[in-house]
């Protein structure tokens, strides 16, 4: 988890100034907006489409030309961070409806087989178990996935995750629930080896 | 911020688990849902499940965006306040109110009137169809098109994010141009018109006998047959024809798909096009078909169809009669031979070939048993 930096609302945002210079055309604020959020955009665009490096950088690019031309839109009723979110939420699943249209095989979840216990510790080393929580993450529906993503990348409260969904927290806590859930038993052979049990 | 998940708590807690690890619960609930723990077996095996599943998905590495993605979203940027910058200098040209200006601006103005008139009522002469902007301003060339222009032989047609156009088809009809499309005019005469669609969506309305308006596209031909439709390709020259009205063909590698109003029909690159299916077909009949068509899906996918169908597909069943007799009962699958040499069928009456089971499929949809 040393990648995730902890931060608080106030460290990891931006200031309301970079935003209104946004709203004004301002090239430099847009370039300081995109360099502050545009990894945690990039993770979850990687990860809801099962790790396609390419996907995910069209995908985000997607999102802040949407951001940049609609910024001007933007009222400061909601948190920017909410509206962000929302507008990647968005972007994802618009573009797995599109995929899913063109290839109906796409909608089949990827699911990688199991392999010996014994080389667990070795896979840890090759970055492999990764690969393999990756792919059971972009196996969950796209519902679930997102609120994981949301929570796990952007590290949003249930309250924050519901904002940019557009549902209740209740819901939210119900969906990451099933998502972990979900996960457990798909990865069950990998409890006891990699993640020992504490 | 404490979500409150009263509504949905019984006898255990096993849906409000995740909340109480991520500290979501106000402390009274956190409270009862630790004391539940305590003296619930099933829900502290279920915890032990959720805590795994939060480790696994702390697991997951964040990752950094590419550098070069700025400099895409800049150039996207960069060439959509080029018409700003237009606007700007055309705000300050008007600051400038002498009597001479005014005459020269009227004189503009009516040049500018006769000319949309002219562009408006001409007949429509071989070699350019006329484009109209419907939104933003797509381009013709390096040209942007305001409202209107022409879109000769051999030129590009592009729509950004923003922008819609309609395009007149000589006088057979008109194709509406979504955003993010790109297209050529390939040729345009008595007997033949045809563009090449490289990605986006078209939607199309003609009105000509059939075979003489085309749509070339990365993975197959869309022939019209009379009709009304929508052609989408992504970035991958994948395409998805859905037909509105009339039919349409699919040609590529030598195979045909007939699509009439209502189906759709899928084409990749490098493949002859797939089958065609009805809209409402149940999401496994589709999967199931776009394997067979495009994932070497074989017999297990021609399972599935055939489980699958209902009596509106036979659409779909007498395209693939014809492609499993092609390819040799449609699965790889050849009678086996028997000890005596003589060629039989491999099993009995349930081991037909694949071109068999889709005979025996289209004379009895509806039976969820053929195989």
């Amino acid at each position: 988890m040393e990648q995730f930096a902890v931060l608080t609302t106030d460290e990891r945002g931006i200031g309301a100034g970079v935003i209104e210079s946004c709203q004004r055309g301002d090239r430099e604020a847009f370039r300081a907006l995109f360099e502050t959020y545009k990894d945690r955009v990039f993770s979850v665009a990687l990860y809801f489409f099962g790790g396609d490096d390419a996907l995910a950088s069209d995908v985000t690019q997607q999102v802040f030309l949407k951001l940049f031309t609609r910024i001007a839109q933007f009222r400061h009723e909601s948190e920017f961070t909410t509206w962000l979110y929302r507008l990647t939420t968005n972007v994802c699943i618009d573009e797995q409806r599109r995929r899913r249209r063109f290839d109906p095989l796409a909608a089949i979840a990827p699911h990688k087989t199991p392999r010996a216990r014994d080389a667990a510790e070795e896979r840890v080393m090759r970055g492999e178990v990764a690969c393999e929580i990756a792919s059971a993450v972009a196996g969950l529906k796209p519902k679930l996935r997102i609120a994981i993503l949301l929570k796990y990348f952007e590290e949003l409260s249930y309250a924050e995750i519901a904002a940019a969904l557009g549902c209740s927290p209740g819901t939210v806590a119900s969906r990451i629930n099933r998502g972990h859930k979900i996960l457990a038993r798909r990865l069950g052979h990998l409890r006891g080896t990699v993640f020992h049990e504490s | 911020m404490k979500v409150e998940l009263d509504n949905i708590f019984g006898r255990h807690a096993a849906r409000r688990l995740s909340a109480f690890a991520h500290g979501e619960l106000s402390d009274a609930e956190a409270a009862r849902v630790a004391e539940h723990l305590r003296s619930c077996a099933t829900c502290r095996a279920e915890f032990d499940e959720i805590k795994f599943g939060i480790r696994l998905a702390e697991t997951l590495p964040a990752r950094e965006a590419p550098a070069s993605l700025w400099g895409g979203i800049e150039a996207s940027l960069a060439r959509d306040s080029a018409p700003r910058a237009r606007r700007a200098t055309g705000a300050r040209f008007r600051s400038l109110t002498t009597s001479r200006l005014a005459v020269v601006s009227c004189a503009l103005v009516l040049l500018l009137v006769g000319g949309v008139a002219w562009l408006h009522f001409r007949p429509s002469p071989g070699g350019a169809w006329d484009v109209s902007a419907v939104a933003g301003a797509p381009t013709v060339g390096q040209s942007r098109v305001e409202k209107r222009g022409r879109l000769t032989v051999g030129e590009w047609l592009e729509t950004d994010a923003r922008s819609r156009a309609v395009l007149r088809v000589a006088d057979i009809g008109e194709v509406e141009i979504d955003p993010g499309t790109r297209l050529r005019l390939v040729e345009t005469g008595q007997t033949e018109h045809r563009i090449e669609l490289e990605h986006g969506r078209v939607s199309a309305r003609v009105a000509a006998p059939p075979r003489v308006f085309f749509v070339d596209t990365p993975s197959a031909v869309a022939a019209d047959l009379g009709c009304a439709y929508t052609l989408e390709v992504d970035g991958a020259g994948r395409g998805l024809l859905q037909v509105t009205s009339g039919w349409v063909a699919l040609e590529a590698k030598g195979r045909e798909s007939k699509v009439p109003a209502g189906a759709s029909c899928a084409t990749q690159p490098g493949a002859p096009p797939g089958t065609p299916y009805f809209g409402d077909a149940t999401p496994a009949f589709v999967v199931a078909l776009s394997r067979f068509d495009f994932a070497q899906g074989g017999d297990e996918a021609l399972s599935v169809v055939l489980e699958e169908a209902r009596a509106r597909d036979t659409l779909t069943l007498w395209h693939l009669l014809a492609r499993t007799e092609a390819s040799g009962a449609g699965c790889g699958r050849r009678p086996a031979a028997s000890d005596d040499g003589k060629q039989r069928p491999s099993g009995g009456a349930r081991n037909i070939t694949g071109a068999g089971r889709v005979a025996t499929g289209a004379r009895g949809v509806r039976r969820r048993s053929l195989l």
